[in-house]
């Protein structure tokens, strides 16, 4: 389904979209006093969002009227707020300052009542107890513009003063979803692409049967029931792809017992086990292409002991256990004795063009749930650059979402914390600052930077195994869907908490799998037999998107570990906002499997510059100007690639060499400067970021080579001999 | 009511050795030779690839008929594994005991203890005949326990060795109705899940407050902990009073003590300080149960079971309760405990509801 991509006057009469970049402003605490009833609040000025008031204690008049089922205090401080704008607004007092110190006896039990009106005819519209941590009080609401808003803090449970604010989310950022029931039996585990058709589809299974709703050109589900002949469910995790290259995608199920590989047959009429583990207790499951030879191998995170891998050789899928003193992945990925390994993701954090290994973990001493980050040195070799990284942290953690939020260039990184005693990590991704020639900044500090309080400024305080990075409302500034919540990105460095009711009757989304389950572009969940359809489509809002959906030939036939560069006129390397950036991924999350499909919003960019895929076999491809809106299928080696300079301009010395090859250009420093080599039958040998102006060659076999140096989008290529 | 557990005073094994006289005295005093335990320990050599090489029993291995040395014990309460029958013993080497350190941690074992724990079924069909499975042995050694797990043959001559887990498909006749279960026996990780705190490893069971009971040995019935200081296994310095559990199938016992002595054998190895799931608020271990909030009533369910759960346990609403969930659950990813069952415990679920309906604090 293609859309117009030039949408002016059908659009419903809203105020521009401009991608939020008000200035928020700085979150000082005002002296602004409360007033003693709502008649006194009726004549004050009215308090403002996104700033901190404090309650300095109750000697107001307590409410007539209680907005919630806790009752009535003996006194209340009333405050009047009046929106200049329609928009979504919490009012909150879970912020830091309020909550128990450790052996102190300072948090603060508030509740709050707000009502519409006039002081002599109130009606409730919201009110809280405990719904945030620590019993202080989180409620949100829609509030409508230039309408007064009256908030009486209630001293039931607690006279003593605490801090409060009003969080502002302007419409425009708003993500919420529509529910639609679906029969699928079983765990509700997948939305990918079972077919072919690169439509995304409904994966539910049974340790004995899968049952696929096959999403329809026309939005309807076609189901169909296979019988299978495994032992185990996939009950902690799935993933998918298609590593037989048939056409048709495969699934891997991570089970407390062990791990099943359930390939589809020819046609994707059948489906049957292929490989099992029965010894590994299995957690996140990934398919990746660890030795980049075009074959999906399969990554197991086990909970008790090392992490086991398949390797795949094209014809057979091999077991290895992690600590095994014969497996091909010498250094194991993973082999903490007791295990403790729950998120894996595969992701290019050093922007090298090879997938690197982050896992997040939890449980029992500090060094077990101390999560680790591995950089990619291809030739199935790998080293812990946990720590050097900064990413060695300490916490209790299931999965982690991955994605340039700062859409500066490069991977950035939310861990979510699975339990209220540990806090989320937002780590800020440094690649761009000078580093040295292992990789690490000059200036001494980790990669990584911890930067949770300034992206999350008003805290975040829910908990759980799920974490997913995506762009749900398509602004071109990638969300992070994590545990029932919605952390909105800006776009300013800052995220706004918006948070679902999961429960009975709403049943909004809570975790689960995500694609694009009606094809409108706009990203949808699926949990629990629920479609949660974002209400978010082409007909009432300005944005665009694309969704690129991958077919490697040298690569593995769905293109995971490519990373593909979007660039449109608000997100290119000359913006403040750089092109945005993708890596294939299978999978995300902890337990479920997302589509294999790479989605962009565009904002309101009515077209895209170029779409550029870096294939992990070091091909190149660019589209120039792709149609929009759309579904882009780019098959590896289809388009010219990038522009290639001439040879004359890159000198190599000494050629022929033992050892090191030194580079005439000056590319120390650049973003995205990536030297590969390329055997004669063009298989790529060597890739890595380029560090500085000499590669070492040396072990190469002897033969003829060429050096390709991909910078700032150019290329420079030259042949050489190693001796 | 709670009863106080008195012991006997400690009984000397008399050693009688006298020296034989070769004078032209005809009388001589004939010597009373110190029993000896011939279980085999040659600490280098373990674990052995077959139990019978240990030395634990005599005649028919598969009647557990102990050796001299190897003790037989049993707990106030036991973990529930798929309904299997348990034997256990202890047995330790010469002139070593272990010491006391409070009421809810396992004694301080000496180098070279051995627990010993054999699991079987009775009535195994066709044949209504009794079926050990395995038998697992925690050895101590000079920093750390051992785990080492034995298979039995089908023959019951022999247990052989495992580190894998395996599954072990049977019928058996339990209360009267057939019942299958697909049993497995743990792998060498599973072992230290469950049996480790920050990386130590550790028994679990025999803790004063699970020893502190009666056992009909072949010499009469008696209190185990008065016959292990009577073996010379014990140190007789521990107080008159312990806090222990009961047994939570017992009637007679008050409700919450038989819930919490459940909670604590079946949960409290990885809900504690330190343990594998020490990140989660519950606290199951006996010791601490007073506080219900340690059970996790009124506690809110933070991992994700179904829209319909938000507690951990909520008074008198099971279906708002994950605990109950999880224990009424056969479901991988939701089940508790999270490994070593695989069947329900129907009778345990049972109770959990009794006491759930029992509770009476408002969450709100």
């Amino acid at each position: 389904m293609i859309k117009p991509t030039n949408k002016n006057s059908d659009i419903m009469k809203k105020k521009l979209l401009i991608i939020i970049a008000i200035g928020i402003l700085p979150v000082i605490s005002l002296a602004q006093i409360s007033s003693n009833s709502c008649d006194d609040a009726e004549t004050a000025s009215p308090i403002i969002g996104n700033t901190v008031y404090t309650v300095d204690g109750f000697d107001g008049t307590a409410v007539s009227t209680s907005c919630s089922t806790t009752g009535i205090g003996t006194h209340g401080e009333w405050y009047k707020y009046t929106p200049t704008s329609d928009m979504y607004i919490y009012i909150t007092s879970e912020l830091s300052q309020n909550f128990n110190v450790a052996g102190g006896n300072n948090s603060h039990d508030t509740f709050v009542h707000i009502f519409t009106g006039t002081c002599s005819n109130l009606s409730c519209i919201a009110g809280d107890d405990d719904s945030g941590y620590q019993d202080t009080s989180r409620t949100g609401f829609s509030v409508v513009a230039n309408e007064t808003y009256y908030i009486a803090w209630d001293n039931i449970w607690d006279s003593a003063s605490f801090d409060f604010k009003i969080v502002e989310i302007d419409t425009d950022l708003m993500i919420t979803f529509t529910n639609s029931t679906i029969n699928a039996p079983g765990l509700d585990r997948g939305v990918v692409d079972m077919n072919g058709d690169h439509l995304d589809d409904i994966v539910s299974i049974h340790s004995t049967n899968i049952t696929i709703n096959e999403q329809q050109p026309n939005g309807t589900f076609s189901s169909t029931m296979y019988s299978t002949d495994g032992i185990y469910s996939a009950s902690w995790s799935m993933a998918a792809a298609d590593y037989d290259r048939n056409g048709y995608t495969d699934l891997v199920y991570g089970n407390s017992s062990g791990a099943h590989v359930l390939k589809a047959n020819s046609d994707g009429t059948a489906y049957s086990v292929a490989a099992t583990s029965h010894s590994v207790f299995t957690q996140r499951t990934n398919f990746v292409d660890f030795d980049n030879n075009g074959d999906l191998d399969i990554f197991l995170c086990d909970d008790v002991a090392p992490n086991e891998y398949f390797i795949n050789d094209g014809t057979d899928l091999t077991l290895w256990e992690g600590d095994d003193p014969n497996a091909p992945i010498a250094e194991g990925l993973g082999l903490y004795p007791s295990g403790g390994n729950y998120g894996s993701i595969w992701i290019d954090y050093d922007n090298d063009g090879d997938a690197d290994l982050f896992i997040a973990k939890c449980g029992g001493e500090p060094a077990r749930r101390q999560n680790e980050l591995f950089k990619n040195n291809g030739g199935l070799s790998f080293s812990d650059v946990s720590v050097n990284t900064g990413m060695d942290k300490v916490l209790s953690t299931w999965s982690s979402a991955w994605a340039d939020f700062d859409n500066d260039g490069d991977m950035d990184c939310f861990v979510g914390s699975s339990v209220s005693s540990e806090p989320h990590v937002f780590m800020t991704n440094r690649l761009e600052v000078p580093l040295d020639g292992n990789g690490n900044p000059i200036d001494g500090g980790p990669l990584f930077e911890d930067t949770t309080s300034t992206a999350l400024p008003e805290g975040f305080y829910s908990f759980g195994h799920e974490n997913v990075p995506y762009d749900f409302n398509n602004d071109g500034y990638v969300d992070i869907f994590s545990n029932g919540n919605m952390l909105i990105n800006k776009g300013d460095g800052t995220f706004v908490v918006y948070s679902y009711n999961t429960t009975n009757p709403d049943y909004e989304p809570r975790e689960g799998a995500v694609g694009d389950l009606n094809n409108d572009g706009f990203l949808d969940i699926f949990d629990s037999g629920r479609i949660k359809y974002n209400d978010l489509n082409n007909d009432n809002n300005d944005r665009n998107w694309l969704k690129i959906a991958l077919n490697g030939t040298s690569s593995n036939i769905n293109g995971i570990g490519a990373r593909i560069v979007v660039s449109s006129p608000s997100f290119n390397s000359n913006a403040t906002n750089k092109s945005q950036i993708r890596d294939v991924r299978s999978a995300e999350g902890f337990a479920y499997m997302s589509s294999l499909n790479a989605h962009f919003g565009l904002g309101t960019d009515t077209s895209a510059d170029s779409v550029t895929i870096y294939w992990p076999s070091g091909t190149v491809d660019v589209i120039v100007n792709p149609t929009i809106n759309q579904t882009l299928v780019v098959t590896e080696g289809e388009t010219l690639g990038l522009p290639s300079t001439a040879s004359d301009d890159m000198i190599l010395f000494p050629n022929p060499t033992k050892r090191f090859l030194n580079i005439n250009m000056n590319v120390i420093g650049s973003e995205r400067a990536i030297y590969t080599v390329f055997d004669i039958t063009g298989r790529r040998v060597l890739n890595n970021r380029l560090l500085s102006n000499t590669i070492d060659v040396s072990m190469l076999s002897s033969g003829n080579y060429i050096l390709r140096i991909i910078n700032n989008g150019k290329i420079n290529t030259q042949k050489f001999i190693k001796q | 009511m709670f009863h106080k557990h008195t012991y006997l005073l400690k009984v000397l094994i008399p050693l009688v050795a006298l020296m034989a006289s070769c004078s032209d005295d005809d009388r001589y005093i004939g010597v009373v030779p110190e029993q000896i335990s011939p279980v085999i320990f040659n600490i280098d050599s373990l674990p052995y690839t077959n139990l019978s090489t240990y030395n634990f029993f005599e005649g028919n291995m598969s009647n557990l008929d102990p050796v001299y040395g190897v003790l037989p014990y049993d707990l106030n309460s036991s973990l529930f594994s798929d309904y299997a029958l348990k034997k256990r013993f202890i047995w330790m080497p010469k002139d070593s005991s272990a010491t006391y350190i409070n009421d809810f941690t396992s004694f301080d074992f000496p180098i070279g203890t051995i627990l010993i724990k054999n699991f079987f079924y009775n009535d195994v069909l066709p044949n209504m005949v009794t079926k050990l499975i395995e038998t697992r042995l925690m050895i101590k050694r000079e920093d750390d326990w051992t785990f080492a797990n034995y298979e039995w043959n089908d023959t019951q001559t022999e247990a052989v060795y495992t580190s894998d887990n395996k599954f072990v498909n049977f019928d058996w006749v339990y209360k009267g109705e057939p019942k299958n279960v697909n049993y497995k026996i743990p792998g060498i990780s599973e072992c230290f899940t469950c049996h480790n705190k920050y990386g130590t490893p550790l028994p679990i069971g025999p803790k004063p407050q699970n020893i502190n009971r009666n056992y009909s040995y072949e010499d009469g019935s008696k209190n185990q902990l008065a016959k292990w200081v009577e073996q010379g296994y014990l140190k007789d310095n521990f107080p008159t009073f312990i806090n222990s559990l009961v047994s939570w199938s017992d009637e007679t016992q008050p409700l919450d003590l038989r819930i919490r002595s459940y909670f604590d054998i079946n949960c409290a190895h990885c809900h504690s300080d330190e343990s594998y799931c020490e990140y989660a608020p519950m606290r199951f271990a006996f010791n601490e149960t007073e506080d219900l909030s340690n059970l996790g009533v009124c506690v809110e369910s933070i991992f994700y079971i179904n829209p319909d759960i938000s507690y951990v346990v909520k008074p008198q609403d099971i279906d708002n309760s994950a605990l109950y969930y999880r224990l009424n659950s056969n479901q991988d990813q939701y089940k508790m405990p999270l490994i070593g069952r695989t069947l329900k415990h129907e009778e345990g679920v049972k109770l959990i509801e009794e006491w759930i309906n029992s509770l009476n604090t408002d969450c709100d």
